[in-house]
C-alpha cells in the first residue's frame, strides 16, 4: 500500500472512531431515564389503571398539590406499554403501606430471540434493584438497555398512578 | 546475445490529443488510493457505528464487555467479507484503478482475517452470554441455539471454514482446480445464510436504526456487484458478441491459437495485453472456464486468442470445433497501454507470455524508438509468435532483442547472456524513464521483476502478468 494512502486510511479510521464515540456518548446520556418528576398525582386522583396504550405518557397527571407527597394509595397499579426495538414491555407496582412490595411483567419483550432471553435475566434484576431503591430511578441492566428502559418507564407510569414519590 | 537489430520505418505514428502517461497515472492512483482507503476505514466505520448506536453504554462487566467486542469483531468480519466479494466481482472501475491481479491479491489476504474475526465473534459471544447467565461457554452453545436462525448462522460459518481452508495454498495445489472452484462457489451461500441472524438477534440491526441501513445497504452493494459484473454483464455480452470457434491452429508442440469470429470484436479488446475468461460450449469444456489473453487486437469479425496446453482441461480445448460456441467475461487486466506512466516502453517476454506482449505491442500507440521489447525462450520450439512479434516491431519502430538458450543460475536470463554480463539495462538503457512490461511463467517474471528492482525501478513503472504454470 503506498504510503499516501496507509496514512489516509489511518486518520479516517481514527477519525471515524472518534465520531463514533462522541456520537455514542451522547445517544447513551439522552437515553438514560430522567429522573422522576413528572405528574405527581395526589392521593385519588389515580383514574382507572389498564394500559394505556403504546405511549410512555402513562400517567393520568392531573396536577396537584406539586411537592407535596401526600401517602401513596396501596394497591396494584398498571404501567403504560413501553415500545422497545423488541416488543412490548409492561410492568404492574405492588403498593403496600407506602412501599412497592413487588413489581410484576404484564408484557416483557419478544421479538428476536435474545430479547426473550435478555427479559428473563434482567426482569428479576430489575425487581430486585426497584425494590431495594423503592424508586423506578435506578440503573440500568447492561446489555438489555432497550428491555430496561421500558421496564423503568412502564413502572414509573404506574408508580405516578399510585401517587407514589417515593 | 541474438540481437536482431531491426530497421526503422520511419512511420506517422500521431500521439493524438491524449494526457501524458504521468498526468493519467496521476490520476489512476488517486482512484486507487481512493479505493484502498474506503475498503480500510470501511472496519472502523463498522465499529464505529456501534459506538455512535450507544454500543459501550451496555459494557458494565466483563459478560457484557465480552458480548460488545464479540459484536464488533462480527461487524468487521462481515465487513471484511463484504469487501472480499467486490473484490472479486470484478468492478471495472477497481479492475482499471489497481488491477484485476492485486484486487485479488487483496482478496486473498482478507480470506484469513475474515475468517478468524468470525470465529472469534462466536467465541467471544458464548463467553460473553455465559458469563452473563453464569454459566460456562461450553454450556452456552445449548441456549444458544435455540435463539432463531441460529442453526443458519453456524452452517454459513462452517461454509465458510470450508471455503478458507480449501484456498490455503498448501492444500489448493492437493487438488483439481475445479473441487476448489466449486467450493469457493458455497462463499454466496455462506453470506446469504448468515444474513438472517444478524438481523433478527440482538439489537445491534435492530430495525428502524442507521445500522441496519448501513448493512443492508452493503449487502446490497457487494451482492449486487457479483449479480451485474459477475453475471448479467458477461451473459449479455456473450450473447450480443456471439462468438464461434472458427479454426484451432497449432503454431508450436504445445500451443494453439484459437481463431474467433463474432459481431463487433472491436469492442472486445480496444486494449491489447487484456485477457478474458472463456468458456467453451461443447460437452467436455462447457464447465471450466480458461483465463486467455488475446494474442492479437481483434478487428470487427475476428479475434484470436493463443493456449498452451498445459493439462487435460486446456488440451480439450485444443480439440474443439469449428462452430464451437464461446461465451466470455471481460477482457480484464491491466497489462495494457493504459497503465502507462512513463515515456518510454520496455516489454520483456517470455513463453506464453508473448501473447500479452504482442497485444501490447500491437495496441500502443507508439512514436518511433519508444519501445523496446525483449523476447526469450530457452529452445527453438519455444519461438512461436516471434516472426509476427518481428513484423510488429518494425512497423511500430520498436527494437527487439532476443535471447534463446537454457536458463542461467539465479538468473532470468540465459546462461550465455549472463555470463557475458548483459544486464537489464544494457538491453534497455533509458529503464529509469521506461515502464517495464513483464509476462512469462511465474518464476520467470518474478525473477525479472526483481532485477527491475534491485535497478532500482519505481514500483508504479513495473507491470506483471505472470502465468501459473
Amino acid at each position: 500500500m503506498r504510503r499516501r494512502a496507509a496514512v489516509a486510511s489511518v486518520i479516517a479510521s481514527a477519525g471515524v472512531l472518534i465520531a463514533g464515540f462522541q456520537i455514542g456518548s451522547a445517544v447513551t446520556a439522552a437515553r438514560t431515564p430522567s429522573t422522576t418528576g413528572t405528574g405527581t398525582a395526589p392521593g385519588g386522583s389515580a383514574s382507572n389503571s389498564g394500559t394505556s396504550g403504546g405511549t410512555s405518557s402513562g400517567s393520568t397527571g392531573t396536577t396537584g398539590s406539586s411537592g407535596s407527597s401526600g401517602p401513596a394509595k396501596d394497591g396494584t397499579f398498571t404501567g403504560a406499554t413501553e415500545q422497545t426495538p423488541f416488543g412490548p414491555m409492561q410492568v404492574a407496582a405492588v403498593i403496600s403501606g407506602g412501599k412497592i412490595t413487588d413489581v410484576k411483567v404484564l408484557q416483557k419483550t419478544n421479538q428476536g430471540g435474545r430479547s426473550v432471553q435478555i427479559s428473563n435475566q434482567a426482569d428479576p434484576m430489575l425487581r430486585s434493584e426497584v425494590l431495594q431503591a423503592q424508586s423506578a430511578n435506578v440503573s440500568m441492566i447492561g446489555g438489555a438497555t432497550y428491555t430496561s428502559e421500558g421496564y423503568l418507564m412502564s413502572l414509573q407510569a404506574a408508580l405516578d398512578q399510585a401517587g407514589f414519590t417515593g | 546475445m541474438t540481437i536482431q537489430n531491426v530497421s526503422r520505418p520511419v512511420l506517422p505514428q500521431s500521439s493524438g490529443n491524449r494526457p501524458s502517461p504521468r498526468a493519467r497515472f496521476r490520476r489512476r492512483s488517486a482512484i486507487s488510493d481512493l479505493l484502498v482507503v474506503i475498503a480500510w476505514v470501511s472496519g472502523p466505520v463498522a465499529a464505529s457505528l456501534y459506538l455512535a448506536s450507544g454500543g459501550l453504554a451496555d459494557v458494565k462487566n466483563v459478560g457484557s464487555f465480552l458480548t460488545a467486542l464479540g459484536i464488533v469483531t462480527g461487524l468487521i468480519g462481515t465487513d471484511f467479507i463484504l469487501l472480499m466479494l467486490v473484490l472479486a466481482a470484478r468492478v471495472p472501475m477497481i479492475d482499471r484503478a489497481v488491477g484485476h491481479d492485486r484486487a485479488i491479491g487483496l482478496h486473498r489476504q482478507l480470506g484469513k482475517p475474515a475468517l478468524y474475526l468470525i470465529l472469534g465473534h462466536a467465541v467471544l459471544l458464548l463467553a460473553g452470554y455465559g458469563a452473563s447467565s453464569g454459566i460456562n461457554p461450553i454450556a452456552e452453545i445449548g441456549p444458544m441455539l435455540t435463539l432463531p436462525d441460529m442453526i443458519t448462522a453456524v452452517v454459513g460459518t462452517a461454509l465458510l471454514i470450508a471455503v478458507v481452508v480449501t484456498s490455503l495454498v498448501a492444500v489448493r495445489r492437493r487438488f483439481p482446480y475445479e473441487f476448489w472452484h466449486v467450493i469457493h462457489l458455497l462463499s454466496y451461500a455462506a453470506v446469504i445464510f448468515a444474513l438472517p441472524h444478524q438481523l433478527s438477534i440482538g439489537g445491534t440491526l435492530a430495525e428502524g436504526t442507521v445500522q441496519r441501513v448501513y448493512w443492508i445497504g452493503l449487502y446490497v452493494l457487494a451482492i449486487g456487484a457479483i449479480v451485474i459484473f459477475r453475471f448479467a454483464v458477461p451473459l449479455f455480452k456473450s450473447w450480443a458478441h456471439d462468438i464461434r470457434v472458427q479454426q484451432v491452429e497449432w503454431i508450436a508442440p504445445d500451443v494453439a491459437s484459437i481463431h474467433l469470429t463474432g459481431r463487433d470484436l472491436r469492442a472486445l479488446g480496444a486494449a491489447g495485453g487484456e485477457f478474458l475468461i472463456w468458456r467453451f460450449w461443447t460437452a467436455g469444456t462447457w464447465w471450466h472456464s480458461h483465463p486467455i489473453s488475446l494474442s492479437a487486437v481483434p478487428t470487427d469479425h475476428r479475434a484470436r486468442i493463443t493456449v498452451r496446453v498445459l493439462g487435460r482441461g486446456t488440451r480439450r480445448l485444443a480439440t474443439v470445433k469449428p462452430g464451437t460456441r464461446v461465451s466470455f467475461a471481460g477482457p480484464y487486466g491491466i497489462f495494457t497501454d493504459a497503465a502507462r506512466t512513463s515515456p518510454k516502453l520496455a516489454i520483456v517476454a517470455a513463453g506464453i507470455g508473448i501473447t500479452p506482449a504482442r497485444a501490447l505491442l500491437e495496441g500502443s500507440r507508439l512514436a518511433r524508438g519508444e519501445a523496446t521489447v525483449l523476447v526469450r525462450s530457452s529452445t527453438d520450439d519455444e519461438t512461436f509468435l516471434w516472426s509476427e512479434m518481428r513484423k510488429l516491431a518494425e512497423a511500430r519502430g520498436a527494437e527487439l532483442f532476443a535471447m534463446v538458450g537454457p536458463r542461467a543460475r539465479n538468473s532470468w536470463m540465459s546462461q550465455q547472456d549472463a555470463a557475458r554480463g548483459v544486464t537489464l539495462r544494457s538491453v534497455f538503457p533509458d529503464l529509469d524513464r521506461s515502464d517495464l512490461y513483464v509476462c512469462g511463467p511465474q518464476r520467470w517474471a518474478e525473477a525479472v521483476v526483481a532485477d527491475a528492482r534491485a535497478a532500482g525501478l519505481p514500483e508504479h513503472q513495473i507491470h506483471l502478468e505472470s502465468f501459473e504454470l
